[in-house]
């Protein structure tokens, strides 16, 4: 599993095209739908992976065990995700929640991803 | 030594700048100051959940959310030369010296934790500060959280610049913004 994280609107999506322009890729769109399986035999890409994971938390389902679970099925999957957390912290409690849970989630992801990249203006650093 | 570590809301470098800690050999004490202070639930659960990660680690707590020299009140004088002290974190001690009993000018401020940050930086033999990223998510704000921003904002250049390491904290991995070679 490789995780791609950055602020919005800074190319992630086309940056993780780029770098991955021999393989055959399968972008799920997670800001309009859900986790699905059968690929047809293309690298799943998550993109919107926040999005996904806040509509999961609107809906008060686990995102946090179906997100692992979907990766122990998709191992060569990647995972494009906003980085939502360098703000001030909001007074609501669900905002908040979103942020704490998001943020920890990513650490998971990047604990357990072969390659993490932060995506900046387009330019992506490796930081694993 | 100084160190800071930086990063947003859930990016782990409560756990990297507590590591910090632990992995320093050179002190006889270790001081975790502890500036939040506990105003709702969710404050309590983030004090839970800090005071479970510290478990065992043998480090003495001091609550001091703001006036943050009386902390040194706090420590064993004769041993202050062989402390690490590591500070968590500068966004609640400048939001809890702005918006204490009285609304505070920024620039007071800034002033205030920077001299204090000097003086105990040169007691202590090592300071770890952690501190926040709030400055990347677009909002335009009301004036008085501007004034914060454009505190925490300052007091983190000038402690950037004055720091030996500064560390930023991406979904828990650590990347080195500066780092000067040489120091212990």
């Amino acid at each position: 599993m490789e995780l791609f994280i950055g602020g919005h609107a800074q190319g992630k999506l086309a940056y993780v095209m780029q770098t991955h322009k021999e393989e055959a890729l399968d972008v799920i769109e997670g800001d309009k739908e859900d986790l699905r399986k059968g690929h047809d035999g293309k690298r799943p890409v998550l993109s919107h992976f926040h999005l996904w994971f806040r509509k999961c938390l609107e809906e008060g389902s686990d995102p946090e065990t179906k997100i692992q679970n979907w990766i122990q099925e998709n191992p060569d999957s990647i995972i494009i995700s906003d980085e939502i957390g360098n703000g001030i912290v909001p007074t609501e409690q669900k905002e908040r929640d979103y942020r704490e849970r998001l943020g920890r989630i990513q650490i998971e992801l990047a604990k357990r991803a072969e390659r993490v990249e932060r995506v900046i203006c387009g330019i992506g650093q490796r930081l694993k | 030594m100084v160190t800071l570590v930086l990063g947003g809301s859930g990016s782990g470098k409560s756990a990297i700048a507590e590591s910090m800690l632990e992995e320093i050999k050179d002190v006889e004490v270790k001081y975790y100051l502890a500036t939040m202070q506990v105003y709702d639930e969710d404050a309590q659960r983030k004090v839970n959940r800090h005071r479970e990660l510290r478990r065992g680690k043998g480090f003495r707590t001091i609550e001091q959310p703001r006036d943050i020299l009386q902390a040194l009140d706090q420590m064993d004088p004769s041993r202050l030369g062989e402390s690490a002290v590591l500070l968590e974190c500068m966004s609640n001690l400048a939001a809890n010296e702005m918006f204490g009993k009285d609304v505070r000018p920024a620039d007071e401020v800034v002033r205030n934790i920077v001299q204090g940050i000097r003086i105990l930086r040169n007691r202590v033999r090592h300071l770890i500060i952690v501190s926040n990223n709030v400055f990347e998510d677009g909002v335009r704000y009301d004036p008085a959280t501007t004034a914060y921003m454009d505190a925490l904002g300052k007091i983190n250049c000038v402690l950037a610049s004055e720091s030996d390491e500064v560390t930023e904290v991406v979904a828990g991995i650590p990347v080195i913004l500066k780092k000067e070679r040489g120091k212990k």
